[in-house]
């Protein structure tokens, strides 16, 4: 106690532990008790700043046991993923020196063995299929097939979007639940994926797995061609084979935009494409969608969803006389259809909403501002 | 022999656990991930309104400890040391993000936390008004000066280490809390007789 006699402000009080135990648990009672009454001057004091504490109290940490525990639980999974891809890295590094670099020695002799390898393997093996990709897994899937002759546009669950091609089929759960979003494709479509890093996103086309966080591409995987192909756009996609197929490397891949990825199925071997505007097989196949521009400067709204129609080969319905004198300046680049549709109603405005039903887009509005 | 016994967490103190963990020991780092992590949570959820967002941040804090634990340096105060980590991730969450890009910048993130009143503690009527006008007084301040009080009272820190969490120098961490004290007591002194008037009218 001896040394708090030099005690002059309630900030003194404030800062000494014994204090605050005395005021919320009555620590100590009696030794503060004696030494406030000692002197008139530094009872008020002391009153004061009880009041202060009193009148500072912080809420309670809310969290119980349990949410502590799941939320460590929840940081040990993180550090494990990021070590994994700090492992991931160099590995790649080499990856592509080697491609670039043509350690030609070195390539040639692992293409051989690899060769031989698959040469005396690939009788046993067959194509992974669709099907049998459905039947891994245990969830619900909706899946929808287009047999219709033009792309059909599918929103799913989480506000991704994807243009299905012809003669193609895409499962998905209705409601993604768990830490992963994944679908299972067969045939051509082009993803737009909503970003959440939390959940990443997964499209399993026959032997090949794609990853991404939120980005668009676009994968070609028909059953009865030789090759399947990833295409990206935007952002970043990471590839691996399916490791259901016992006999390929587990070998990851990370595509760019404006790089791809053809898998050739006769023997299981990937072949990244850096350029695709070198690829005379990817620029025939470009769709609509790959081709137009979604960064609009100024552009008359009706323009837009122009661009918006032909790109997802939907039809939009809008009040043309109230829109007619409606500017915008977006970047809808990389956004799935909802996504864009949203921002392009916030941009307006004036009550204005959409409604999507299949391929037919409605939009409310009263104009703009 | 020198027994470590981590299991012991009482008597083990934030230093003592920090340097097991930058050697390496798993359970030091989820001894110190028990402790901190509510009010860790609390502090963060004072300066956005995300509950999970402001989680997955601390969360990081801690991932980014163990992934980078061998650059850690081994003098610091582990819980100022966290709270300013918080506290920079949320900021920059915040910058990140677009929506907010245009409202908010680096100084901006406020501390939108409000101290409530022990009533548990309190008993008589006189004390009850005092304290609830103090803590409106307090609740008033300016949020700055609010959150140095909180790092310094609710959390302990001392000044040097309120200033190293608020990325300011250590006169204006005093200053923060100066001011702070000081124009509260002035509010109060002003008011304060007549509130013991009311009440003394009141009974």
């Amino acid at each position: 106690m001896q040394h708090r006699t030099n005690y002059t402000e309630i900030e003194h009080f404030l800062a000494d532990e014994s204090f605050r135990l005395w005021v919320h648990f009555n620590d100590d009672q009696h030794q503060w008790e004696e030494w406030t009454l000692e002197n008139s001057n530094r009872a008020k004091l002391v009153e004061e700043a009880r009041l202060w504490l009193l009148a500072m109290k912080a809420p309670n940490d809310t969290l119980t046991k349990d949410e502590v525990q799941n939320a460590l639980e929840a940081t040990w999974k993180k550090i494990e993923r990021v070590e994994e891809n700090k492992k991931e890295k160099p590995v790649l590094k080499l990856l592509r020196k080697r491609w670039f670099n043509g350690v030609a020695a070195v390539l040639i002799l692992s293409l051989l063995t690899g060769w031989l390898y698959n040469q005396t393997n690939s009788d046993n093996d067959s194509a992974l299929t669709y099907s049998e990709l459905i039947n891994e897994n245990e969830e619900g899937l909706v899946e929808q097939t287009n047999n219709s002759d033009k792309p059909q546009i599918i929103t799913l669950s989480d506000g991704s979007s994807v243009l299905l091609q012809p003669n193609s089929k895409l499962s998905y759960p209705k409601i993604f639940a768990g830490n992963e979003r994944k679908v299972y494709l067969s045939g051509e479509g082009f993803f737009e994926i909503s970003k959440d890093p939390k959940k990443p996103f997964f499209v399993f086309a026959n032997e090949i797995v794609t990853k991404v966080v939120g980005t668009s591409f676009k994968i070609k995987a028909y059953a009865n061609q030789p090759n399947v192909e990833v295409v990206v756009r935007t952002g970043k996609v990471k590839v691996r084979s399916n490791e259901l197929i016992s006999n390929s490397k587990d070998e990851l891949i990370v595509l760019l935009p404006n790089q791809a990825l053809r898998f050739v199925r006769k023997n299981l071997s990937f072949k990244k494409i850096t350029d695709i505007t070198q690829d005379e097989l990817l620029i025939n196949s470009k769709s609509n969608i790959e081709q137009l521009g979604f960064e609009f400067t100024d552009i008359p709204v009706s323009q837009i969803f122009k661009t918006i129609e032909q790109a997802y080969l939907v039809k939009i319905d809008f009040p043309q006389s109230k829109l007619k004198d409606c500017y915008l300046t977006t970047s809808l680049t990389d956004q799935p259809l909802p996504e864009k549709l949203k921002i392009i109603c916030k941009s307006l405005e004036n009550n204005t909403s959409y409604e999507m039903n299949g391929n037919q887009i409605s939009i409310i509005s009263d104009g703009c501002n | 022999m020198v027994k470590k016994q981590l299991s012991q967490t009482e008597i083990l103190d934030d230093s003592t656990l920090w340097n097991s963990l930058k050697e390496g020991n798993e359970n030091a780092f989820s001894i110190l991930f028990k402790r901190h992590y509510a009010h860790l949570v609390r502090y963060g959820n004072s300066f956005i309104p995300f509950p999970e967002k402001v989680q997955d941040c601390v969360q990081d804090v801690f991932t980014d400890i163990w992934i980078y634990k061998d650059k850690l340096s081994d003098k610091v105060v582990v819980k100022a040391y966290l709270l300013s980590c918080v506290r920079k991730r949320i900021t920059r969450s915040q910058e990140r993000d677009r929506i907010f890009r245009l409202s908010s910048s680096i100084d901006t993130v406020e501390f939108l936390f409000d101290f409530s009143i022990e009533h548990d503690l309190i008993s008589d009527e006189t004390t009850a008004s005092k304290v609830s006008h103090l803590n409106h007084l307090i609740n008033d301040l300016p949020s700055r000066q609010k959150e140095a009080l909180y790092l310094r009272y609710t959390q302990e820190l001392t000044v040097d280490q309120i200033a190293d969490t608020l990325d300011i120098n250590y006169q204006s961490a005093n200053n923060l809390l100066h001011r702070a004290l000081l124009s509260l007591r002035k509010d109060w002194k002003g008011n304060i007789c007549c509130i013991l008037m009311l009440v003394s009218l009141t009974f």
